[in-house]
């Protein structure tokens, strides 16, 4: 098809900022585990968050797509130093107008912003244990 | 072909590639006759056959014989055949995000993942292969069950799956590919 990468893709492609994990089990670590299933990605999304609410980093895994990859590597740098509630109000149209992803790729977006909310909820569940949850496996 | 002067016809609009390939329109395909329909049609459209004719039906018979490679492709290939089969009922392939309700799945998908992007390691790469098999081969047995009792939603979770396995083979493919 010959369309070209953004660069902004490409170098986050190249360099992405963030790869890595969190320790899945501490209590102020939330984890976001999602996928698209047209396209067989899959994308894992770590956040720590401190005790003022404030996410002090975070990490991404992600296995897809140039894009995919881009927009999680964007995620986690946007989401850090942010509180919960200001990070939850990341869009997909932010980090897809960012990264000038083509129509076609603006659900890589759609997914790194599912990712971000993934984590968040992880991580709101994890304070409230009272509440009821589904067994989470380990 | 035209039944007056026999020159070569243009493929219908939209046309049925289960029908064009004589299969029933279900999930389980004998692949033998899938094959011998394939060459047996290409023999007859191919454009190696036509370059003597007039520049029409070169066209056309460019135009039958990538139909006929698509056709074979989608119902060789338990996924595509699947998701062909679905769009075929009208039902679209999964869109949205899997989230963590299917966690145990994604976890594992992320798992074979990370063993895959680690340095090659002969032994491990044909542990992986085999894994990615036998979970290819259950799914597909469970979708063909799925298609059999007309359970299409069932069948699209599934095929979702498959999609991930696919992806996993294609990575494993590169992988083996000497560097």
């Amino acid at each position: 098809v010959g369309d070209a990468m953004p660069w902004q893709v490409v170098d986050h492609y190249e360099n992405p900022r963030n790869v890595g994990s969190l320790d899945r089990k501490a209590k102020n670590v939330g984890t976001g585990l999602v996928g698209a299933p047209a396209c067989g990605d899959v994308m894992k999304l770590q956040v720590e968050v401190d005790e003022n609410g404030k996410i002090i980093d975070a990490r991404f895994k992600t296995f897809g797509c140039g894009s995919a990859i881009a927009s999680s590597s964007l995620a986690t740098e946007w989401v850090k130093g942010k509180t919960v509630d200001e990070a939850l109000k990341i869009k997909n149209t932010d980090i897809a107008k960012e990264l000038c992803l083509p129509p076609v790729k603006l659900h890589c977006s759609m997914l790194a912003e599912d990712a971000i909310k993934a984590a968040l909820a992880d991580y709101k569940l994890k304070q409230d244990p009272n509440k009821e949850e589904s067994e989470k496996k380990a | 072909f035209c039944p007056g002067c026999r020159a070569l016809q243009p493929p219908g609009p939209r046309p049925d590639l289960f029908r064009l390939m004589d299969c029933d329109r279900s999930f389980r395909v004998d692949a033998q006759q899938l094959q011998r329909r394939f060459r047996s049609l290409q023999r007859a459209v191919h454009p190696d056959r036509f370059g003597q004719r007039p520049p029409k039906e070169q066209y056309y018979s460019e135009q039958h014989s990538s139909l006929i490679n698509k056709a074979y492709q989608t119902l060789l290939n338990p996924l595509s055949r699947g998701l062909y089969l679905l769009e075929l009922h009208g039902v679209k392939p999964a869109q949205e995000t899997d989230c963590d309700g299917d966690s145990v799945f994604l976890t594992e998908i992320m798992e074979i993942n990370e063993k895959l992007a680690e340095p090659k390691n002969e032994d491990i790469l044909e542990e992986i292969e085999t894994l990615i098999k036998v979970k290819q081969e259950e799914l597909t047995k469970e979708v063909t069950a799925a298609f059999e009792r007309d359970d299409l939603q069932e069948a699209k979770k599934l095929l979702a799956k498959m999609k991930y396995f696919a992806n996993l083979e294609d990575k494993l493919k590169n992988k083996k590919i000497p560097s």
